[in-house]
């Protein structure tokens, strides 16, 4: 018994001096978005850097506003979008980062520095980008498609999946209306509903998480859905075709950030200059294929990969994106509208 | 909970005293009091509290004291959709009961030797989380998955028929979930019923249909009581298998009090709605209790 208790302290010191060894008690809680950043990413911070790291899902950016608002967990690393990282800056919600420690920014294309969610990004670092449009499987649709007035028309009724957002479909019906995404008031809502209430009975599916499983598995034959998935679809079968809506489209912008109640910055802005790496954004962009904001990775990517139409738009389309603004209490509305007329 | 926390309805004795628990019972009884107090009472006081709260623009509560989410929560659109979350309940319940009540019955009048193994057999399937079985069933009823390629194969449809996204496939999906919530506690029921008072319906003359319907039946009742609110409840407010596959265009009351809580940033509205969806459960197991009451 005692020699048995004597070995195990034995090893539980060893095990000790080991882990010392390799890292001064350096640990790293991330929170984000769930299928956005690979495990194997991961593994290898935590063994470069001996760093614990922690990792906790999201599904969507209030899921993790709502969180942090309530003074929840003790967060180093966030991955909010455009609009919800305009928030935590205008509400004094972030720790602002250490340009020095984080050289690796230079990589970033310009375009994508210095926007207005974080003039000077003083909080933030790109993380990945990317756009919404059309995925149509042409072997079962035949007539042009090339905006969401060509989606959403009554032939294509029962064939159609969406995203189950209610500030995209709301942002849709804008631009079909000749409107910017972020002119949300409730005279341009009442202007819109009627192409709302033409467009919602419609759709067969909706899913954000997952939209391409309906249009893989033939349920649907056209359908708006996020870059990266449109992306996956077409590197699996040629049927499948990309469009960016002739009326515009909605561009989002994930950042890495740190909370204010973070205990690990140092750590935090460790992670954020390895995710710039070039080869680490690379293996990132191989199993998610969004909109890589990183021109150093990039250099790193195959033709085939650098020439998905879903994955990266021409500058031509990138003229159409429009970012998100904070819409703040307005999103109840928006989810009512969009509710209302599921339910009809 | 108590309600059907003894499905088969044992009645104090008649006439039959009632002790006041000594020191002893309430140590025992702590942990669940402690339980119930902490994961029962404690978030349903929060939620209500709540929900005669106001938000910021970031979500986050504010505590002025505002009954605008109960005046927003009693328009059509928010009833319509708790009527037909009911609606689904309901005709989930029925499809359940049909099913599971034969299943019960058999497992519960076969041989002792069996009965393990075939209950083993409704579980098995539980064994696995809930979100594959759904994803499985998303494969089975696709239009490019087994169900359509045999109707085809087989000659029986031309083109492959929409199965998925579907009310159909909200309460296969429904049915497919909480049916062993109603063979259980049938089963327990259907085993204890006593052969003897069959045989004596037999004996004075009952034809197999009368000794179903005014023996079995009724001693049976606690079971199929337990098991109607063990599937009614929970299937109001499901909503993962719904939005999974019936594709989100019919949405259900959990699925839009779940949006409120993170998308909508409301979470006082939210609130409000789970207020009332708490009441409907209280007053459904109000009349089923009272129900079983006037029958004693």
């Amino acid at each position: 018994m005692k020699k048995t208790t004597l070995l195990l302290s034995a090893l539980a010191a060893f095990a000790l001096i080991g882990t010392t060894h390799a890292a001064p008690n350096k640990n790293l809680n991330i929170y984000c978005w769930s299928e956005y950043i690979p495990q194997a990413v991961i593994d290898r911070f935590a063994k470069e850097t001996g760093t614990k790291v922690t990792v906790e899902n999201y599904a969507s950016n209030e899921e993790m506003l709502s969180k942090l608002a309530a003074g929840g967990g003790a967060y180093d690393i966030i991955q909010p979008s455009e609009y919800v990282m305009e928030a935590l800056v205008k509400e004094k919600f972030l720790h602002p980062i250490d340009r020095a420690k984080i050289p690796n920014l230079k990589n970033i294309a310009p375009q994508f520095l210095n926007l207005a969610f974080d003039p000077g990004n003083k909080f933030s670092v790109p993380f990945m980008a990317g756009t919404v449009g059309i995925v149509v499987n042409t072997d079962l649709i035949k007539t042009e498609i090339r905006g969401f007035n060509d989606v959403f028309k009554p032939e294509n009724k029962g064939n159609i999946v969406v995203l189950d957002d209610a500030r995209e479909i709301v942002a849709w019906a804008l631009l079909a209306n000749g409107m910017g995404v972020n002119q949300i008031t409730d005279k341009n809502l009442n202007k819109i509903k009627p192409t709302l209430e033409k467009w919602l009975p419609l759709v067969k599916v909706y899913d954000s998480d997952s939209p391409k499983t309906a249009l893989l598995n033939g349920d649907v034959a056209v359908g708006v859905v996020w870059g990266g998935e449109g992306a996956i679809l077409l590197n699996k079968n040629k049927k499948f075709r990309w469009i960016i809506p002739a009326e515009g489209s909605h561009m989002f912008i994930d950042s890495l950030a740190i909370p204010k109640a973070a205990k690990n910055v140092e750590s935090a802005e460790e992670f954020m200059n390895f995710i710039l790496r070039p080869e680490i954004s690379k293996e990132i962009s191989e199993e998610f294929p969004y909109l890589n904001p990183n021109l150093a990775a990039r250099a790193l990517m195959t033709k085939k990969e650098l020439e998905n139409p879903a994955s990266f738009p021409t500058d031509e389309e990138m003229k159409k994106m429009q970012l998100f603004k904070d819409i703040g209490t307005q999103a109840s509305e928006i989810e009512e509208i969009v509710t209302t007329l599921k339910a009809q | 909970m108590a309600g059907f926390a003894a499905p088969t309805g044992v009645a104090p004795p008649p006439g039959g005293h009632h002790r006041a628990p000594g020191l002893l019972a309430w140590i025992i009884l702590s942990p669940l009091l402690l339980w119930l107090l902490l994961f029962v009472v404690a978030p349903t006081l929060m939620l209500t509290a709540v929900s005669f709260a106001e938000r910021d623009a970031l979500g986050r509560i504010v505590w002025n004291f505002s009954l605008q989410n109960y005046f927003r929560a009693f328009d059509w659109v928010w009833l319509k959709i708790l009527f037909q979350s009911l609606y689904y309940a309901f005709l989930t319940t029925l499809i359940c009961m049909a099913v599971g009540y034969p299943a019960a019955y058999c497992i519960g009048r076969a041989p002792e030797r069996w009965r393990g193994i075939l209950l083993m057999l409704v579980m098995v399937p539980f064994w696995t989380s809930f979100l594959i079985r759904t994803y499985a069933w998303i494969t089975i009823l696709s239009k490019e998955g087994i169900v359509n390629s045999l109707l085809i194969s087989a000659g029986i449809f031309t083109e492959p028929v929409s199965l998925l996204y579907s009310p159909f496939a909200i309460v296969l999906g429904l049915v497919y979930n909480f049916l062993p919530f109603m063979i259980l506690p049938i089963y327990t029921s259907v085993e204890k019923l006593d052969n003897a008072m069959i045989e004596a319906a037999y004996d004075l003359g009952a034809g197999p249909l009368r000794a179903f319907s005014q023996v079995i039946i009724p001693l049976t009742r606690p079971g199929i009581a337990a098991g109607a609110m063990l599937v009614f409840v929970p299937s109001i407010a499901m909503f993962a298998i719904t939005t999974l596959m019936g594709g989100g265009t019919n949405p259900m009351i959990g699925e839009v009090i779940f949006k409120q809580f993170t998308s909508g940033r409301n979470q006082p509205f939210g609130a409000a709605l789970g207020t009332i969806l708490l009441l409907v459960f209280i007053l459904t197991l109000w009349l089923a209790r009272s129900q079983r009451m006037k029958e004693e």
